[in-house]
């Protein structure tokens, strides 16, 4: 953008009134004493707890059925994840699945709650939690390990109505 | 040769009239996507991918078993190659199981990458897929997955035609054909993982890193196999700096697109290995005790002194680079002054074959000898060194990373001397007798080269990082994860070894006892050697480059001592 | 003379204003944020009204911190003056009319000086030390150019300020604020209070907007925009340095409502109050209690204002204080003249 372009417009077209000054500020005035009647919009947080949607993107947890992950270790969370949280290492299971999670490690600090990895799993088996009360005094307590991502299915089964609703 | 001129879409080229549609096109970089087609192996026609439309033939041939004729006109890319294309790939994927996720395949996958560049991306077919057997060992180093098979047949043409033996075959018909084994027989031939490699879907694969890794996730760093003389072309798959898995690498001067098992799994994991030496050791009391380097180096220059010349022996190391026996003889010979100076031979005869296992099985005697790891005039050689040990006229011996106690009467001998330096990589036998001991880097940590069994000089390259070396500063071939993880990323962090390359370790020793030699990087050992050594006349790194180059001319200097 | 009194009225003046200062800080937080539909600081003590004691304990603790390349004794003098300029303004403000208690008089206010309204126009101007040698001192550009603005509309407005008040010492013709106080004791047609506001609405709005400029509240508070001047003259302040920069600000908040109380709304003065036969004690107490309120009013006032208007521009500050508010202040002192000669 060229200087000459970016020089400041003023409206001229002021009325006598508004070029006063003083009923402007008045007006603007009443409109806030009459904001400090309205209700307030804060939540108490400690006390109040806020419940999010089911479009909310909280925690990333690992989808728990019939007692062992839905996750295969493909690693596609790890790959897409744009700020390299994630940490898979596939092990090989007797299962039907064949391959499963030995290790799977979400770094919390790193986590920017994008959706990616609940976007691209192919099994369904990473999905946004309602979670997020996440702080920590400590960086080892923000690396998640699968005791902590592993939720049973019936606790998210709103995040996954909602996906397939979306789908 | 008879050359003839044929239009590829639109592009006139000129081809051997022997050559195929397919070959030609790749040969002026037209590619035409194929399955069941393998350069190295023979023309099978069954997949169909490699469908072209050909102006004057009525139907649509495949580019694969079609000769090129004088005033074809080829067309690879329009409708109705596309639609063909297309058709092939929904007959291919009707019966794929959707296993990409848990495939090992999954990122190097033909049917993958065609399915996003040649597929119309969805499915019309409702009705359920034929199953097969899955999750099958087929051969002791090889997992078999029936159902991902897409019978493109290139496995058996490659045990028949590469490997010589025939051991697979298909069974059943229409889409219940299937891959097998005679029964009661397995797939294990000593060049069986090859069928991995060019196997264009995930039904055969490496069992060995079966689930280890991802392909994206991995560094691949140029370098040669250390299994024996052929020095076969290999890309090291690294991870977390740590060795995943090898694959052969393309050359037809050397290993055409193939190696051999061995060298596949038993030459990259002692780069990992748990007895890795971790710093430098000197025996106190009996034992090895782990010490600075400049410790180390201090007493081995002061100790070496107080021998006589023709007390000491050098024995140089045909699992060493050409730097280094280069420098280490140097050493030898100008600061240490002995003639006594040659290395251990490692030839299994018998063990070898006409495909490419070689009896010598070290990557790298002849270069050894080139370099001049060869006894003075009225040296000692080899046996006579150890001889000379044995009846105490050699007191003081020096070596290069070499497993010596293992060969045949060399540890009793080892025992008797006053005083033994030894570069190892890992713990082993001839530890015991070592006074002291230097942590090498071992070749997949440092920069060199090696001459093979046909005068071929190849590259090592660096590929795993030792506490002296940093994958971003030193060149390393790097992973998403090598490039972005921070200090405090735990997946950053692969056990990083206090290991050094055994020139650098030479040139501190050499520098303390009074002769400077002037290099900071392989590549000056390697210019010195290439204006010193008459072979290598003229050569550098970039002249070597990823394939190698013959050595100039066969000097007198014999390969068999 | 007797001393002691005096003294008991600078304790007590102090007490209340220093206290004062603390809530106002209290009130001004919850009244932005009933402004901006939030609740405000409400987690100290019932309603958050400890709020004040907490955040003086945080500064307390606070590390001191003066920069290496700062002149130190400047560094540490200039807040307070910032701070012991706008306390001492008070001396001169009658809060009362003269109480009768324990058959003595007793003037309710500090320092009965027959020159006030000059002492006070002289100390707010005093003012503005603190702050430019704040900025001087600090050795840091932004300081320093926080410090610059501030005497550059010190002196644009001071004018305005002067000249407006002109206006209210034609009709009273004292330099006494008790005395001006006193004039506006009347009813103006028998019904409205005789205030200044009322016979002087142009000289009221000039006075106010220039007192804006002076006690460097919003609209004004170009001594430390933030946007453009990280803290203004007291970005290198920190601790309880910091803390007594912002008791200032908050101390000249009530003295700027005290003065405009006084030399506009009828200073203690509860109209009509002697229709109603209360004890002449009650009277002076319910006059404390008016002077009280209107003040409180005023500042109420001052907070919603921040909360209203956005910041001027350096220019258009410049422009309204010499085009604008210069040209009215004259007017008015025409007009009042015009108006007496009648």
């Amino acid at each position: 953008m060229s200087l000459e372009k970016s020089t400041i417009i003023r409206k001229k077209d002021l009325s006598l009134l508004e070029r006063l000054y003083i009923p402007e500020i008045v007006k603007g005035m009443t409109l806030t004493i009459r904001q400090m009647f309205t209700p307030t919009f804060t939540t108490q947080y400690p006390e109040e707890r806020f419940q999010p949607p089911a479009s909310f993107r909280g925690r990333p947890v690992l989808v728990e059925e019939h007692g062992v992950e839905r996750c295969v270790a493909c690693g596609l969370c790890s790959r897409v994840c744009p700020a390299l949280a994630i940490e898979v290492q596939a092990g090989e299971t007797e299962l039907g699945k064949e391959r499963y999670p030995e290790k799977f490690e979400i770094n919390m600090i790193r986590c920017i709650f994008c959706g990616f990895c609940e976007e691209v799993c192919p099994e369904e088996a990473i999905i946004m939690s309602q979670e997020y009360e996440l702080a920590f005094t400590n960086p080892q307590d923000a690396l998640f390990g699968k005791d902590k991502l592993l939720v049973p299915i019936e606790k998210v089964q709103t995040r996954l109505d909602f996906l397939r609703s979306n789908r | 040769m008879p050359s003839v001129k044929v239009t590829i879409d639109g592009t006139q080229i000129e081809a051997d009239s022997k050559r195929t549609i397919i070959e030609a096109a790749r040969e002026h970089g037209i590619k035409i996507p194929h399955f069941c087609w393998h350069p190295k192996l023979s023309v099978s026609g069954n997949c169909r991918m490699c469908l072209v439309e050909i102006e004057k033939m009525p139907k649509l041939a495949i580019a694969c078993s079609t000769q090129v004729a004088e005033g074809m006109v080829v067309h690879t890319k329009n409708d109705r190659v596309v639609h063909a294309r297309n058709a092939v790939m929904e007959f291919f994927l009707i019966n794929h199981p959707l296993d990409c996720p848990i495939c090992d395949e999954a990122g190097e996958c033909k049917l993958q990458d065609y399915t996003y560049k040649y597929s119309t991306g969805y499915s019309r077919f409702d009705e359920d897929k034929v199953h097969k057997p899955k999750r099958i060992q087929i051969g002791p180093h090889v997992m078999f997955d029936a159902e991902r098979c897409i019978l493109c047949s290139r496995c058996i043409r490659f045990c028949d035609e590469i490997a010589g033996v025939h051991q697979l075959q298909f069974i059943q018909r229409g889409d219940h054909t299937e891959l097998t084994t005679f029964p009661g027989e397995k797939l294990d031939n000593p060049y069986s993982m090859n069928v991995v490699d060019i196997c264009p879907v995930g039904a055969l694969t490496n069992a060995d890193f079966r689930f280890k890794a991802r392909v994206w996730e991995m560094s691949f760093t140029d370098t040669i196999c250390q299994g024996c003389a052929r020095g076969c072309n290999i890309e090291v798959g690294v991870r977390n700096n740590e060795i995943l898995r090898l694959t052969p690498r393309r050359n037809d001067d050397v290993n055409s697109s193939w190696m051999c098992d061995h060298g596949r799994l038993d030459t990259f994991k002692f780069v990992n290995a748990e007895n890795r030496i971790k710093a430098p050791m000197i025996r106190k009391d009996g034992v090895l005790v782990e010490v600075g380097w400049d410790e180390a180096i201090a007493r081995v220059a002061s100790e070496l002194k107080s021998f006589k010349k023709s007390e000491i022996a050098a024995l140089g190391s045909p699992f060493a680079t050409n730097e280094d026996n280069y420098v280490f003889q140097r050493f030898a010979k100008e600061v240490l002054g002995t003639k006594n100076i040659d290395f251990a031979r490692h030839s299994h005869e018998g063990d070898e074959d006409a495909i490419l296992i070689r009896a010598d099985k070290s990557p790298n005697s002849t270069g050894a000898a080139e370099v001049g790891v060869v006894p003075g005039d009225n040296g000692m050689s080899f046996n006579a060194i150890i001889e000379g040990i044995r009846e105490g006229k050699i007191k003081a011996l020096y070596a290069l990373e070499d497993d010596l106690a293992a060969l045949p009467g060399v540890a009793e001998a080892l025992s008797k001397l006053e005083f033994f330096v030894v570069h190892a990589a890992n713990d082993s036998a001839t530890l015991r007798y070592a006074d002291i001991v230097f942590a090498a880097a071992t070749y997949a940590e440092k920069n060199g080269t090696m001459v093979n069994f046909e005068q071929r000089v190849q590259r090592v390259r660096p590929a795993v990082t030792t506490l002296e070396l940093d994958r971003a500063m030193d060149g390393f071939e790097m992973s998403r994860w090598d490039k972005f993880a921070s200090h405090n990323d735990k997946w950053g962090k692969g056990p990083r070894r206090d290991a050094r390359s055994s020139w650098k370790i030479v040139a501190s020793i050499a520098a303390l006892m009074g002769t400077k030699f002037k290099y900071n990087t392989a590549d000056e050992v390697f210019n010195e050697i290439a204006q010193r050594v008459e072979s290598f006349r003229g050569l550098s790194y970039l002249k070597v480059g990823t394939k190698g180059t013959p050595l100039k001319a066969k000097t007198a200097a014999s390969v068999h001592a | 003379m007797n001393i002691i009194e005096p003294l008991i009225k600078i304790a007590l003046v102090l007490l209340i204003n220093l206290t004062t200062v603390a809530y106002l800080v209290y009130a001004e937080r919850r009244v932005s944020a009933f402004i901006q539909n939030r609740v405000g600081p409400n987690r100290v003590g019932p309603m958050g009204l400890l709020q004040p004691v907490a955040d003086i304990v945080k500064l307390f603790f606070k590390e001191d911190i003066v920069p290496t390349a700062a002149n130190k004794f400047v560094h540490s003098l200039a807040p307070l003056i910032s701070l012991i300029v706008a306390l001492s303004t008070f001396a001169v403000i009658p809060f009362g009319n003269t109480i009768h208690l324990f058959g003595h008089d007793f003037k309710l206010m500090i320092a009965d000086v027959n020159v006030g309204l000059l002492y006070l126009l002289a100390l707010s101007s005093l003012g503005v030390y603190g702050i430019t040698l704040s900025g001087w001192s600090s050795n840091n550009k932004y300081s320093l150019l926080g410090g610059l603005r501030s005497s550059a509309q010190m002196i644009s407005y001071e004018l305005s300020m002067g000249l407006s008040i002109i206006g209210v010492l034609m009709i009273s013709s004292s330099l006494q604020l008790d005395k001006i106080v006193v004039h506006q004791g009347n009813y103006l047609m028998g019904f409205i209070p005789k205030w200044n506001i009322f016979l002087q609405p142009l000289g009221c709005i000039t006075f106010v907007v220039a007192y804006f400029a002076e006690t460097n509240r919003l609209p004004f508070d170009l001594p430390e925009a933030e946007p453009e001047l990280v803290g203004g003259y007291h970005t290198e302040y920190s601790g309880m340095k910091f803390g007594l920069f912002f008791l200032a600000e908050y101390a000249n908040m009530i003295t700027a409502s005290a003065v405009i109380t006084t030399l506009y709304l009828g200073g203690w003065q509860f109209p009509f109050i002697e229709n109603f036969g209360f004890s002449p004690l009650a009277v002076s107490l319910l006059q404390v209690a008016a002077f009280g309120v209107k003040i409180a009013l005023v500042l109420l006032f001052f907070i919603i204002v921040r909360w209203t208007i956005p910041r001027f521009r350096y220019d258009q500050l410049m422009n309204i204080g010499w085009k604008v508010m210069l040209p009215l202040a004259i007017l008015n002192i025409i007009i009042t003249g015009f108006f007496i000669l009648l």
